[in-house]
């Protein structure tokens, strides 16, 4: 069994950028914070290959202003969970599928592309999840700035006012 | 393959009303012949935005939220949410609180893995079995009922403990029901792995293997009849599991008997931790006062559900609302496997292979009422029984005659 501490110094000692960005936030817990794509990629191949990182349980999509944040949720058998996050911004939301090592993750990456407006590359073809057909293009409920006052579900249509909140609508 | 052959592909929507549960769900089958060769699954009718929902209630208002989740293991969803905010916010509950989360979260298991034992036995054809283990299940729901007030969404837990107290009379009914109980259990266990009806249905249906079942991420029984050895209750003791002897069951069939006997076995292990909590429950308070405003900072709480790992992650901003709530139900984790599971499978075991994952449904109807005309009147198991026998007799057929055998609790 590898214990937390372990984790974390193989992983900065592999990664040099994760210095100041992983810490044990308690037992069984270990966070890291927003890292690149590139370097988001290379940790989480490595906790997969060389670390046991076999079970991906979670995705956590968050609105971080001007970036839509990313946290993966990977455990190992001893049930460690290793929380990594990744950010990528509202302006250019691209992040790539981690479904080829991780196939438990396409609904929740399905669910990245409906509630926050995420653009996910390598996500295997199917039924978008969860939002209705018909629900209006360019509209991120999970986004802050989306206010569901403003949403009419009889024409499911967002009418935000002129200048106000939400004008924004959460669209990309 | 040849070009002949794939033209003799069959494409088969299934849903969104569900084949085997009462909840939508679609379900795009490609048969060639009886085979499954491909299943695409449609999910999400049922999303009810509750995690937005949540972020612009405060942390109290959110607890009734997040217990409606799922009608089935709402108790799971409220554990996991009220342990996050406690430890957001640095409370630890009291020892009785723990113990009584605890005996109500087991309580939750008997019902939910009775409710699926009857909804899969009903799946197959074997009625009486559904019938058998849905009486059953009853008595799993006044227990609750006496000690929640509610039969479902039990409304026990509240951040920093529990609302209600349990009394010496309840402690005495609940041990007098997990011994009649018991007999019942150990009996569909002798069912499951000597009735051959049983076994020439479901062994070898739905089979997820230890490495897939690790790969597509599955949770609770159906990872443990793969042979996973995953259960937050003895990977993550939270509540009072800690203090509590907790037997991990597995089972190697990796199909849908080995789910059934697994979750069988599990009801026997939940009745040994009510007993120990009855046995070994401490005295003193069953909550402390928690702060309206919660500590920033992020958290991820796990439970052990019914239907497996329950995970909750949860991010404070320092107000007295969430910044983030998002629920992981066990279910959500299964569905990739049951693709798996369906695929090279055959048509007529698509329901039971859906089914044997238990997705989750709501349940809230506790007696038939009859309008009479002068008002409404709720009938009991007695009344019931003697209403289904007059209405037998008008339509010409007399089952007064049979005799239903003592029972000692029944």
């Amino acid at each position: 069994m590898q214990t937390e501490n372990e984790i974390v110094e193989k992983l900065c000692g592999e990664f040099g950028f994760l210095q100041d960005k992983i810490y044990v936030q308690r037992q069984k817990r270990i966070f890291t914070g927003f890292l690149a794509k590139e370097e988001f990629e290379q940790v989480l191949h490595y906790a997969h290959d060389e670390l046991g990182f076999y079970r991906a349980s979670h995705v956590v999509g968050t609105d971080e202003g001007g970036d839509l944040g990313f946290i993966y949720l990977l455990s190992n058998e001893d049930g460690i969970i290793l929380a990594l996050k990744e950010k990528a911004p509202k302006s250019d939301p691209v992040i790539n599928s981690m479904t080829d090592i991780y196939p438990s993750l396409e609904l929740h990456e399905r669910e990245l592309v409906d509630l926050f407006g995420a653009v996910v590359e390598g996500l295997p073809e199917g039924p978008s999840y969860p939002l209705p057909d018909g629900w209006p293009k360019g509209n991120y409920p999970m986004r802050k700035d989306w206010d569901p006052k403003y949403f009419d579900r009889n024409t499911m249509t967002y009418n935000p006012p002129a200048g106000g909140a939400g004008k924004e609508g959460g669209s990309k | 393959m040849s070009k002949k052959f794939r033209r003799n592909r069959i494409e088969l929507p299934i849903g969104p009303q569900h084949p085997s549960l009462k909840e939508p769900a679609s379900f795009r089958i490609t048969l060639e012949g009886e085979k499954v060769v491909n299943a695409v699954i449609g999910v999400g009718y049922n999303h009810r935005g509750l995690e937005k929902a949540c972020e612009s209630r405060n942390y109290i208002q959110d607890l009734y939220l997040i217990e409606r989740v799922c009608g089935i293991c709402s108790h799971t969803h409220s554990t996991a949410f009220c342990q996050g905010i406690e430890e957001l916010a640095g409370i630890t509950i009291p020892r009785r609180a723990a113990y009584i989360r605890v005996m109500v979260a087991e309580l939750e298991r008997l019902h939910s893995h009775l409710l699926w034992l009857g909804v899969a036995a009903h799946e197959i054809g074997f009625d009486t079995m559904f019938m058998y283990t849905w009486r059953d299940r009853e008595k799993v729901l006044d227990i609750l009922a006496e000690v929640c007030g509610n039969r479902v969404n039990y409304g026990i837990n509240t951040i920093g403990g529990v609302r209600r107290d349990v009394d010496e009379a309840m402690l005495q009914n609940m041990s007098k029901m997990a011994d009649a109980l018991e007999s019942q259990v150990k009996y569909y266990l002798d069912l499951a792995l000597t009735e051959t009806t049983l076994s020439a249905r479901l062994a070898g249906v739905g089979k997820l293997s230890y490495e897939d079942a690790l790969r597509f991420g599955v949770v609770g029984p159906v990872a443990r009849s793969a042979g996973i050895a995953y259960d937050i209750r003895v990977t993550e003791p939270y509540a009072a599991y800690g203090d509590i002897p907790v037997d991990l069951v597995t089972d190697t069939r990796e199909d849908v008997l080995g789910r059934t006997v697994v979750r069988i076995k599990e009801m026997l292990v939940s009745l040994n931790i009510i007993r120990f909590c009855i046995k070994n429950l401490p005295d003193g308070d069953i909550a402390v006062k928690a702060p309206l405003r919660i500590p920033a900072g992020e958290v991820i709480s796990r439970t052990e559900a019914p239907r497996g790992e329950n995970i909750h992650y949860i991010r404070s901003n320092g107000t007295d609302k969430p910044d983030r709530v998002r629920v992981r139900a066990p279910s959500e984790a299964n569905w990739r496997g049951v693709k798996h599971m369906l695929e090279g499978g055959y048509l007529a075991d698509v329901p039971i292979t859906i089914a044997a994952i238990d997705p989750c449904y709501s349940c809230t109807d506790r007696a038939i009422v009859i309008d009479s005309g002068s008002g409404t009147e709720v009938k009991d198991w007695q009344s019931l029984r003697q209403y289904s026998i007059s209405w037998y007799k008008k339509q010409g057929i007399d089952v007064s005659a049979v005799k239903i055998p003592e029972r000692k609790y029944y």
